[in-house]
């Protein structure tokens, strides 16, 4: 096993932020905070915000949502977007594929959502798992009712970790599923779109 | 394209080039005759006259725009007093597999009884040659530099607006008035100017000679010709031949054919440098679109087509034979007529119009290799202009590439331009900066400057040959720091610049005493005026430039060497040296540290790039203000065309470990594999560069069509252009790579470590992806790229 990845500090983090800000100034871009989870570093990520805050850079936070509340609040003052994976709407199923229950969750985007955060969410279809009506219709129906979601983004299934399985020599347990078809990916999108939300494939 | 295009378009891009022997014939007939009897521009002038008179003319069927440089398209004629081919060269050329040439029998047997018995010992190739000191010869001889002019006329010339405002005639009659005022009382260079002007005189009747031969060529055709609409057409073309160039056009199609009998003249006279370019096309043609337009004898399509039609003139016409180092320097067919786009307008005003949109149309439509067409951006140019040239660009074929204008005026201002003549001037080549209709900039060569420090590391030796060529700065297993090496490479640099201006100026004078351009001085503001030569300081600016090629490879080279050698001490200098003259052999893994431990620049590393500003500050201090014989000065530009190939071959492996023979880095792209951190990283280290200190930069991008793709692939590439223009870069062009490059990524990894693909919702480097992955995108690409 290897270690793959460095330890770096604030500054030197905040340093290579730095170096692309020529190109935010021209394309209105910004720094985008991902993993893992980041708000596994809650404190390391307040700082950085804050910092990045200071040199008028826009922020975005892609989470699981999966997070103490009043953190993830704290984490909202000095947030401009998150990026908010919404992975099942059923508690049993989301606990047997990620290993944890939705209810924390589904909680903390309704309190981000209540307090006017800016909010994309963010949902991965995978085929038989949490592509069925039943899922999508209750995705739809939840999210229509929050304020404050500008747009969800459903992002097709794809094999790209196979890789990444193979050279930690652990099977890969989604050998068999294939990537959902652009059909089926336009029949998700005018699912969720009844719900008044705008749908964008990818992103 | 309509089918007309279509057809001409097929026979352009399916003729093979071959020699023409008919200039060289014609030439030499004249000179045989006409020898002392004349000054040397008048007799320059009257055998450019002779051949106007006499050469082959060529109306194709379809055509709307006419003549050729040679008796048919793609038939390429020689110059025989600059270059002389021998029979062996013509059989290479004949031969070779790259950049072939077919040479008939025929001409094969013209050259080897009338045109080498005459020019042997006569052309300025050989003379150039036989007078050039011993200690050029031997540094020319193992690759430290390149000599444009050894058999080539000096060039890189554009034309601002003035042939669409004035003709032939109007030319006359200001040559009457400069003869008339000469002083021969009081200046002692009268008959010099009296004799260059006479020439000028005749060359302004040669080409009107030569368009009229055309209109009865034309009229004679539209006799015999039973179709009523090419009839018209014909009669069309021999009205348009009639009037101009003699007179200044009154229409759009009379504007095309008032260039194109321009350029073929400036082509036929000599065979300068990058042929001949229209400059800031869209907006000389603009206003004859505006009043045709009007005058509803034009519409959107006819222009369209007669554009198309004169596109592929350019196409017609390959660059001339080119043999020995100046093949390797620029191997290619293409002579880089370049097309400018948008830019400033002389008042400050934007330059985009409807015509450059229709450009950028006909440049997408044709795909061809000739004429090139670049963007002059600036920070007035619409970004719907911007974006419609990024879609042309993501298709692949490389066209059309971008410029700063606002650097391009800047680097013109540097240099004591005024700033309306900046704004007219443009790109021309491949990234060289000039005045069009103003300017002779001339270029005079490639520098390998990493062999310079090759030989900087064998104490004034070349080790691939063993021989003495640089001076002798001493043993580096001596020297105590990396500023000692780094003193030494500064003195051999200056050596070796010094050296090459010597022979530049040499060869600068016989072309202003031996070749003059007169009908080119007809054309480049203040020859007429000053009644002096184009090639003898005749325009109203005069600049040399010397290409500077491998700032990737010398600064990754020398950044190796201080990091390892000097600062961390892991191994002596003797060791490296050692592993060089032995190509690493059996010092892979010293190679691998080289290659893999040390700040490169092309990744936004200070460490790196502060020893490429050191190299890049010694270049200018080298060049820059050097003096020419035409009163003004050198200076630094940053090209490199295919030379790093051949410089690369010359070079033996190189301390970033880079294994010898292999190329150098490409303009001021970042060595092959160097550049980790994607081209954000690249185009913040270019943007250290003090760029407008020297007359153009290169930069090349690649990325795979994926990354592209959509509005959101347009909006990312002109947001990265406009950011590098924001740090004051040059040029820029991309490279979307195809299905053929990706498979050789796979066979050789290390050469394509930058290449960016896009994998899912982000991209990654491609030899980063395993072996599956990498065909998943394969099937992608190619699924993409219909």
């Amino acid at each position: 096993m290897e270690f793959i990845g460095k330890s770096m500090t604030l500054s030197e983090v905040l340093k290579e932020i730095e170096k692309d800000i020529p190109f935010y100034d021209e394309s209105g871009g910004g720094v985008t905070f991902s993993g893992g989870e980041p708000l596994n570093q809650p404190f390391f990520l307040l700082e950085m915000l804050k910092a990045c805050g200071e040199l008028d850079l826009h922020r975005t936070v892609d989470t699981s949502g999966f997070a103490d509340s009043e953190v993830l609040l704290k984490i909202a003052e000095q947030t401009d977007l998150f990026l908010y994976d919404l992975k099942h709407m059923d508690p049993l199923k989301h606990q047997l594929y990620t290993g944890v229950s939705n209810e924390k969750i589904l909680l903390n985007l309704e309190l981000l959502a209540r307090h006017g955060a800016q909010i994309t969410i963010r949902i991965p279809v995978v085929p038989g798992m949490n592509d069925d009506k039943e899922n999508i219709e209750r995705v739809g129906a939840f999210l229509g009712r929050l304020p404050g979601i500008r747009q969800v983004h459903i992002l097709p299934y794809h094999s790209v970790a196979q890789g990444k399985y193979r050279s930690l020599r652990t099977d890969f347990p989604l050998a068999d599923v294939q990537p959902p078809t652009a059909l089926q990916m336009e029949a998700i999108a005018e699912r969720l779109q009844k719900n008044g939300l705008q749908v964008a494939l990818g992103g | 394209m309509n089918e007309r295009v279509e057809r001409l378009r097929r026979k352009s891009f399916e003729t093979m080039p071959c020699v023409s022997a008919e200039r060289a014939q014609l030439m030499t007939q004249f000179y045989r005759e006409n020898m002392y009897k004349y000054s040397v521009p008048v007799l320059r002038a009257l055998n450019f006259k002779h051949l106007c008179e006499r050469k082959t003319l060529y109306i194709g069927e379809d055509e709307l725009i006419v003549g050729e440089r040679g008796p048919f398209p793609k038939a390429v004629p020689t110059f025989p007093e600059l270059t002389c081919h021998s029979v062996e060269d013509l059989k290479i050329l004949d031969s070779r597999s790259m950049t072939r040439y077919a040479v008939s029998k025929e001409t094969m047997t013209i050259y080897e009884r009338e045109i080498i018995p005459f020019w042997r010992g006569r052309n300025l190739r050989e003379r150039v040659f036989k007078e050039a000191p011993a200690e050029w010869k031997s540094a020319y001889e193992v690759g430290m530099f390149t000599e444009f002019m050894e058999q080539r006329a000096p060039g890189h010339t554009a034309l601002d607006g003035i042939i669409y405002r004035k003709g032939m005639m109007d030319f006359k009659e200001e040559i009457a008035h400069s003869l008339a005022k000469l002083d021969y009382l009081n200046d002692s260079e009268a008959t010099e100017k009296a004799e260059e002007l006479k020439a000028m005189a005749i060359s302004c009747d040669a080409v009107i000679t030569f368009a009229d031969r055309h209109a009865e060529m034309a009229d004679e055709m539209a006799d015999r010709e039973t179709k009523p609409e090419r009839r018209a057409e014909l009669k069309k073309i021999a009205a348009t031949c009639r009037w101009v160039p003699a007179h200044a056009p009154r229409d759009f199609w009379e504007a095309l054919q008032m260039y194109w009998f321009v350029h073929l003249g400036t082509v036929t006279e000599l065979n300068g440098w990058d042929s001949m370019c229209p400059g800031h096309l869209d907006q000389h043609l603009h206003p004859f679109y505006e009043k045709d337009l009007a005058a509803n004898t034009l519409n959107r399509e006819k222009a369209k087509e007669l554009l198309q039609c004169f596109w592929i003139k350019f196409n017609n016409q390959p660059a001339p034979p080119k043999v020995g180092v100046t093949a390797e320097e620029s191997g290619t067919y293409n002579d880089f007529a370049n097309i400018n786009l948008a830019g400033l307008k002389r008042d400050g005003s934007d330059g985009v119009n409807e015509v450059s949109y229709l450009l950028l149309e006909v440049l997408d439509e044709m795909q061809l290799l000739q004429p090139q067409a670049n963007v002059q951006v600036s920070h007035k140019t619409p970004e719907r202009f911007l974006k419609a040239a990024c879609r042309v660009i993501r298709k692949g074929s490389g066209y059309p590439s971008v410029f700063n204008a606002d650097e391009v005026i800047m680097e013109q201002l540097r240099i004591g331009k005024t700033l309306e003549d900046a704004r007219e001037g443009g790109t021309s080549g491949c990234i060289e900066t000039g005045s069009f209709g103003k300017e002779a900039f001339i270029l005079t060569g490639y520098l390998n400057v990493p062999k310079i420090l090759e030989v900087t590391l064998n104490n004034g030796l070349d080790p691939l040959t063993g021989h003495t060529v640089g001076l002798q700065t001493g043993d580096p297993r001596n020297f105590a720091s990396f500023d000692a090496l780094y003193g030494a490479f500064e003195k051999q640099l200056s050596y070796f610049v010094d050296l090459k201006i010597r022979v530049n100026n040499y060869i600068e004078q016989m072309y202003a005493c031996y070749a003059p351009a007169p009908f080119l001085s007809v054309l480049i503001r203040d020859c007429i005026a000053k009644g002096k030569d184009y090639n003898n300081g005749g325009p109203r600016y005069n600049a040399n430039y010397i290409q500077c090629c491998g700032i990737g490879t010398i600064t990754d080279s020398l950044s190796a060497i201080k990091k390892h050698v000097f600062e961390e001490k892991a191994f002596a200098m003797d060791r490296l040296l050692n592993a060089l003259q032995k190509n690493f052999d059996d010092e892979e893994s010293l190679r691998l540290i080289l290659f893999n431990k040390t700040p490169f620049y092309g990744n936004d590393d200070d460490l790196a790039d502060s020893i490429m500003q050191q190299v890049y500050a010694s270049l200018f201090n080298a060049i820059d203000g050097k003096p020419n014989t035409k009163g003004t000065e050198y200076h630094l530009n940053m090209l490199s065309t295919t030379c790093h190939v051949y410089f690369g071959r010359m070079l033996g492996a190189s301390a970033n470990g880079r294994l010898a023979g292999l190329p150098i880095s490409d303009g001021t792209s970042p060595s092959h594999g160097a550049d980790r951190k994607g081209p954000t990283a690249v185009i913040k280290s270019l943007g250290k560069m003090d760029q407008v200190k020297s007359g153009g930069t290169l930069l090349n991008q690649r990325f795979t069509p994926s990354v592209l793709k959509g509005e959101t692939g347009v909006d990312s590439m002109a947001h990265l252009i406009r950011t590098y223009f924001n740090l004051n870069g040059h040029h820029v062009q991309f490279n979307v790579v195809d299905t053929a490059t990706l498979r050789r990524a796979q066979a050789s990894p290390e050469e394509y470590r930058n290449l960016l693909v896009r994998v899912a919702g982000y991209s990654d480097y491609f030899v980063d992806l395993d072996r599956h992955h990498q065909e998943e995108i394969i099937a992608r690409t190619e699924h993409e790229s219909l």
